[in-house]
């Protein structure tokens, strides 16, 4: 009897062991066969690109990396690249993070069409887009221009802004809606924000202050993780700028992969390692920050293209 | 009289309350409009540079190119050239194809991590997937081709060494369909990774405690609570892959410089003045692509709603 419940309690001892540890794994799986396989394929297309980029077809050289930084096409598109992106970036934060706290706060109904809003760009991929941009702002239709409340012949006459960088910054910032909103959306829900705004208000802070040293510290791992995807987006994006016919790096590394694949390799371990740097700056960056999101703050570095 | 007198002073009695009620109504108004108001520059540029341009495609897609009149000649051409037919054929199966490889694939992955006991190990490969997922576009197309293109180096050095020729003998070529899925699965294999992963984490401890409780083994627990548990996140994030893949330009057109027969690149062609494709063409084609994807994100958002009903607390 006595041996039977000690028996017993050691069974179940084990059984909730093995519940609450159900990860341990029956040794090597198919799971991590799998996951070396897979880690092969990621791993061999990096490593054959660098060493395709520092070698000259049989030696090491540094013949292509020298040859990228005296041509004056490199310089010129990644600066472009770099305004087009931090514009974007700016652009974006500047608008969504103050609209996102206003939903939240005061137009709580808003916040099925701000889904909707963050929901369209995967409905109108980015060549669609860029088709209908062009076909808007160069010959608009009577249509067009009475939902737009004649803002769409006021900038196509006006600022005349069809291919213009300006544009294309526009088409960036609704590119990124998708992963810009949910973030600091996800921040702004795990905060009180209603809570936090009157505290500040009854203590005679007004709107804008609140939003400032109040709302954007606490959502800072969301801001952070948004701007510096939009920011890595926008250092690639390819589709919009090569309808627009605008010059940018991504163009200026497609064109040099034509006729020079040791050159193209050298500007792809580039790009690389600027992707790298902005998901290190989200994972570094957003954990100073406190955790809000918790578990989704994962979700919060991925990408649709 | 005093019937009359009670009568007037409850007839006043409301009218007494309607100012107050009309004038807290106006605050309310106002209030609400000024919600409203803040809403609007956020709205005005979403209007601007992301719904119109829809509507503008989709306006055009029902006009002549020429003369403007209402025709459905651009769908029925888009339904009857073979080329077109089969830029969406291409399209879709190569989109569905990468999405169900990368979604079994990058499942298993996913199960792996998740059994993964060392932190760094799992900290590190998380990451790793975050920058292959939006690692793509032109860059991707010239790593894979200084792998596996004609000249890459992993090309080169199967020849040398064991003697294997990909492109001649074994009739491989990246700058066909299935060098295209290859390279595709790329991004959207990490993609699938992180989307699959707090679905998993998202499996309650409790039930394989129950499960086991009563006798069943791993392969049960997966089969009959496991996986149906997960099924709709997985097929949410299968869908998102084929979205992805679905609306991918620049890793196709930098890869086959437009040889590859696809829905995007077709569309490329209006805008870069190819003689084959007239705008009226390239809208209609542009809003058979939105009606795919408004499918697909329909199922996705039904999917997604259906999975948060295990992940409720």
């Amino acid at each position: 009897m006595n041996t039977r419940s000690a028996n017993g309690t050691a069974l179940q001892a084990e059984r909730t062991a093995q519940g609450k540890k159900p990860r341990q794994g029956t040794g090597f799986g198919l799971d991590k066969v799998v996951l070396i396989l897979v880690a092969i394929y990621f791993l061999v297309p990096l490593a054959t690109t660098l060493v395709f980029g520092l070698s000259d077809g049989s030696s090491f050289s540094m013949n292509g990396v020298t040859s990228i930084f005296g041509d004056a096409d490199f310089t010129g598109t990644l600066l472009l690249s770099l305004e087009l992106a931090i514009a974007s970036t700016l652009l974006t934060v500047l608008l969504v993070t103050p609209t996102a706290y206003w939903v939240q706060l005061r137009l709580p109904r808003a916040h099925p069409l701000m889904d909707i809003l963050a929901l369209v760009p995967f409905a109108v991929p980015a060549i669609v887009m860029a088709f209908g941009l062009i076909e808007i702002y160069s010959a608009s239709t009577p249509l067009i221009n009475v939902l737009s409340l004649g803002l769409v012949p006021f900038l196509t006459n006006v600022v005349n802004i069809v291919n213009t960088p300006p544009l294309l910054v526009c088409a960036y910032v609704i590119i990124a809606l998708p992963f810009v909103y949910r973030p600091i959306d996800n921040n702004l829900r795990a905060i009180n924000t209603r809570v936090l705004t009157e505290a500040a208000s009854s203590l005679g802070c007004g709107w804008w202050r609140t939003f400032l040293t109040i709302i954007l510290p606490n959502i800072w791992p969301g801001v952070i993780s948004a701007a510096l995807l939009t920011f890595s987006t926008a250092m690639g994006e390819f589709t919009l700028a090569s309808l627009f016919g605008l010059y940018t790096f991504p163009i200026y590394l497609n064109v040099t992969g034509q006729n020079d694949a040791h050159k193209a390799a050298s500007l792809t371990i580039l790009s690389f390692l600027i992707t790298l740097l902005c998901v290190l700056g989200i994972m570094l960056l957003a954990r100073v920050g406190r955790g809000g999101a918790g578990k989704t703050r994962q979700l919060d570095i991925v990408v649709a293209k | 009289m005093q019937v009359r007198a009670t009568g007037a002073t409850t007839t006043a009695q409301p009218a007494q309350a309607v100012a107050p009620a009309n004038k807290a109504r106006g605050r309310r108004l106002g209030y609400t409009l000024t919600n409203w108001l803040g809403f609007l520059p956020f709205f005005l540029f979403c209007l601007l540079f992301e719904l119109l341009p829809a509507v503008m495609i989709i306006q055009s897609s029902f006009l002549d190119s020429t003369t403007n009149a209402f025709t459905l000649n651009n769908f029925q051409r888009m339904f009857t050239e073979p080329d077109k037919l089969h830029a969406f054929q291409n399209s879709i199966l190569l989109s569905l194809i990468s999405a169900i490889i990368s979604a079994v694939v990058g499942f298993l992955v996913a199960y792996a991590i998740y059994n993964l006991r060392t932190g760094w190990l799992r900290n590190l490969l998380v990451g790793f997937a975050s920058v292959a997922a939006n690692f793509a576009g032109v860059p991707l197309a010239f790593a894979f081709v200084s792998t596996v293109g004609v000249t890459g180096y992993v090309t080169i050095l199967l020849l040398n060494w064991f003697h294997i020729d990909l492109y001649n003998s074994l009739n491989f070529s990246l700058y066909t369909f299935w060098g295209l899925v290859l390279v595709y699965c790329y991004f959207l294999l990490p993609l699938m990774v992180l989307v699959t992963l707090p679905a998993l984490e998202g499996l309650r401890p409790e039930w394989r405690e129950a499960a086991t409780n009563l006798g069943a083994s791993r392969l049960t627990y997966w089969r009959k609570v496991g996986l149906p548990v997960l099924l709709p996140s997985l097929i949410a994030a299968t869908t998102l892959l084929f979205a992805n893949a679905f609306a991918a330009f620049a890793t196709a057109y930098s890869l086959a410089q437009g040889n590859i027969n696809l829905v995007p690149i077709q569309i490329s062609f209006v805008v870069n003045g190819n003689v084959d494709m007239d705008p009226g063409l390239g809208n209609a084609m542009s809003v058979g692509m939105m009606v795919v994807l408004i499918l697909v994100v329909l199922l996705y958002t039904a999917m997604l709603r259906r999975a948060s009903k295990w992940q409720g607390r």
